[in-house]
């Protein structure tokens, strides 16, 4: 597939009013270093993580599991179709993971020991697992989008030894997460073996696939389905605090199997705003197909959290208790109602219905982590916690980055596939848009 | 086993010796507190704080006919887990419980050179223990170190009595007495014992059982507090009300902290060779398909409808130019 770059100014009146944003960020996050968090934030002893947990780390990592499905999708389900995603799709993840990182860099008490997980290797810890995936998958992203650089560059003979290097790398990085995790040498050699094996099986015997090595976007997958889950085990250790509405054992299943679904709405999400922000085409045909895999996702990821509550004997938790509402917002607005939106024909044929249910199950996935990290915790004491007009201001200036910082990647190098002289579209809707594209662009 | 303390709440008066302790030994600040008549009653700090590793909180029993039957003290601060879900949850073995033949086997202990902030373990704590300097630009976790550096070695390092250093078993004697935390130390009445965490248990249980030979008097609440909670406590408490009316949570279940997330990651390795297998077999199926079919021309006959239609309403899939496909 030939990607292009999108024309346009790098700084338009929209991008400009996003770098207003940031610098207001930029100066609140200089206050925080200065003062401490508690001069900023409104956490306390009582609610020690807030809104930038719950919002910049843990959605964060959620809304950036669009990369891996579309990329296990395409590479790995062999569903070609939908390529045009992918690229999109990666920078999403990579910016979504960026703003992660620096969101974690701002919360921290003691951010100059950030790496620290690096040396320190307690395998008992949920969190370590978070901030091992966080490192490695942040590395197969980086990877991945390597080509998009080195295209824009023309440097052919480094994309030469790109591919002929990641998958020894990707079974190295995989090696070392089992290592760390297990801290077993048997396990960590055991899986370089086994992923060079793999690599070396699926070059030889599965017909190439120019530009993929498909141990990389293996790599990607599974350390995305490892740190998804593990931002699910980290509230393992709470029972005491959450409501039985949401611990479960099952919770790494649950918070994987709502990053599979958000990941497809986010791609949903983030292609009808590209092609209006960028005046591009929309893909509808493979559009409508994502919204079927989303659909799916969230059926599953509904009947797989109302069974597991059932199992456990907690279905009558939602009538009674001071967190039903919360739970029942959280799954019928969240979860039903786009499911049940998409299973039907019309929405899935309506770019704005696709682009309501995407919205819908984005803010629903939001939803559940906050109510994971702080509504539906029970602290000791009095008091609430609601969040400061300075952390509001931070969270916002961190999303306002990541969208101007896609509007100038997809400007500065190949992102979207070429929407003109590549053969017949898709259907005469989108070549219209396309000889729009065309006349803006040359204009 | 290690060290613990035992707390007799039916001894304490509430004299709060051991808060000043805590604070002179670990150089603590004051805390501005206000005077709080609602509800506690008199207790300050209001909270465990980064200044503050441990308090009194009071407590008011009724009885049945609505009036003060006896006030009851607790002496709260860290329970130091036998299994800690604060050293479980840090993800840079920032906390470590103490094992082994240290004389601070049994603490739980903290080292700020590792910590990141990033909380876990203020939210993982069952007792809600950990606190934060919110106040600081670079703040600590702040919990009560059960005086570990008193455990490990005696202060002051080489007692004299009338210039005479201190030796054999008066020396033995003197730091057997100095070796325990601040608050034992200073605490007038007796009421937190120090020693060996099975010989407390056996003391616990003797003062239980004494006390039921007395007919008449009050009586221990049969049930020693972090005897078992969460899989065993250093600090042990006996009271004779209800420990869930001082304050005492009942349903943290007798199962150690840890084991809850032990199974999601014991399940991490094997879970990346199954799904590197899983993955690895699908891309293998769908790309010799894929190849198939492209090599036998999307007008495949049979059995292939599905993929055929699917085909026909992607025109956009290619079937030439395929070498200059990139990711």
């Amino acid at each position: 597939m030939i990607h292009e770059q999108v024309k346009g100014k790098p700084v338009t009146p929209a991008t400009a009013a996003l770098i207003l944003l940031v610098a207001a960020g930029a100066i609140a996050v200089a206050y925080r270093y200065a003062m401490g968090l508690g001069a900023v934030t409104n956490l306390s002893d009582q609610y020690p993580w807030g809104l930038w947990v719950a919002v910049d780390v843990f959605s964060g990592v959620a809304l950036a599991a669009g990369s891996f499905t579309v990329a296990g999708l395409v590479y790995v389900f062999g569903g070609e179709r939908y390529h045009v995603f992918v690229r999109p799709a990666v920078l999403t993840g990579l910016l979504g993971y960026l703003f992660v990182a620096v969101g974690l860099a701002v919360d921290l008490g003691q951010p100059l020991h950030i790496w620290h997980p690096i040396i320190m290797w307690p395998e008992h810890s949920a969190m370590f697992e978070v901030a091992w995936c966080v490192m490695l998958y942040l590395s197969v992203l980086a990877l991945e989008f390597v080509p998009a650089v080195l295209e824009r560059l023309g440097w052919s003979g480094l994309q030469e030894l790109w591919k002929k290097l990641t998958p020894l790398v990707s079974a190295a990085l995989l090696a070392l997460f089992v290592g760390v995790m297990s801290l077993s040498w048997t396990w960590a050699i055991g899986t370089l073996v086994f992923f060079t094996v793999l690599a070396g099986m699926l070059s030889r015997f599965v017909p190439a696939r120019p530009g993929v090595p498909a141990l990389l976007i293996i790599a990607g997958v599974i350390f995305s389905t490892m740190h998804q889950s593990s931002l699910g085990s980290v509230f393992l250790l709470m029972p005491d605090k959450l409501d039985p509405l949401w611990w479960t054992p099952s919770l790494p299943i649950n918070f994987f199997l709502s990053a599979v679904a958000v990941g497809f709405a986010i791609v949903i999400f983030e292609a009808t705003l590209s092609a209006k922000a960028f005046k591009r085409p929309l893909e509808k045909e493979a559009l409508a197909g994502m919204g079927r895999f989303l659909a799916y996702a969230l059926w599953i990821y509904l009947a797989f959290r109302l069974g597991d509550m059932a199992v456990r004997g907690h279905l009558a938790g939602l009538f009674g208790g001071g967190k039903a509402p919360l739970f029942l917002l959280e799954i019928i607005l969240g979860v039903l109602v786009p499911a049940a939106m998409l299973t039907s024909a019309r929405v899935l044929g309506s770019t704005a219905g696709l682009f309501l249910a995407a919205t819908l199950v984005v803010l629903g996935v939001v939803f559940n982590r906050i109510n994971a990290v702080w509504l539906a915790m029970t602290m000791p004491g009095e008091g609430a916690y609601v969040p400061s007009a300075l952390e509001v201001l931070v969270t916002a200036s961190l999303i306002a980055a990541m969208v101007y910082l896609f509007a100038l990647a997809v400007k500065l190098l190949p992102v979207f596939p070429r929407s003109e002289g590549e053969g017949p579209q898709p259907s005469p809707a989108a070549a219209t848009a396309s000889s729009r594209t065309h006349t803006i662009a040359s204009r | 086993m290690g060290r613990a303390c035992l707390v007799d709440t039916t001894i304490c008066t509430g004299c709060r010796a051991c808060q000043v302790a805590c604070k002179a030994w670990n150089d603590l600040p004051a805390e501005k507190t206000k005077f709080r008549s609602k509800g506690d009653g008199y207790e300050n700090p209001p909270a465990l704080s980064g200044r503050s590793y441990t308090r009194i909180t009071f407590h008011e029993i009724l009885d049945d006919g609505g009036n003060l039957d006896r006030s009851v003290f607790v002496k709260r601060q860290c329970m130091h887990c036998e299994e800690p879900a604060c050293v479980s949850a840090c993800p840079v073995a920032a906390l470590q419980k103490v094992k082994g033949e240290s004389g601070s086997a049994g603490a739980v202990v903290y080292d700020v050179e590792k910590c990141l902030g990033c909380r876990y373990c203020m939210l993982a704590c069952p007792f809600n223990v950990p606190t934060f300097e919110w106040d600081k630009t670079v703040p600590k976790i702040q919990k009560c170190t059960f005086c570990a550096d008193r455990l490990e070695a005696a202060e002051p390092a080489n007692p004299q009595v009338n210039d005479q250093p201190l030796a054999g078993e008066s020396l033995e004697r003197f730091e057997d007495t100095q070796r325990m935390p601040a608050c034992a130390k200073a605490c007038p009445t007796g009421a937190i014992e120090f020693g060996e965490r099975e010989d407390l248990i056996a003391e616990a249980r003797r003062r239980i059982e004494e006390k039921k030979k007395q007919r008449g008097s009050w009586q221990y609440v049969d049930h020693i507090y972090g005897e078992k909670e969460v899989g065993g406590t250093s600090w042990l408490y006996l009271a004779n009300v209800p420990f869930d009316k001082l304050g005492f949570r009942m349903d943290l279940g007798e199962r150690p902290y840890p084991e809850y997330t032990k199974l999601a990651l014991d399940a991490v390795p094997p879970a990346v060779i199954g799904l590197g297998a899983a993955l690895g077999a699908i891309h293998w199926i769908s790309n010799r398909r894929a190849a198939a079919e492209e090599a036998d021309g999307p007008e495949t006959p049979t059995g292939r409808e599905g993929e055929q239609a699917e085909a026909a309403s992607e025109p956009e899939k290619p079937t030439s130019g395929e070498g200059q496909r990139a990711v």
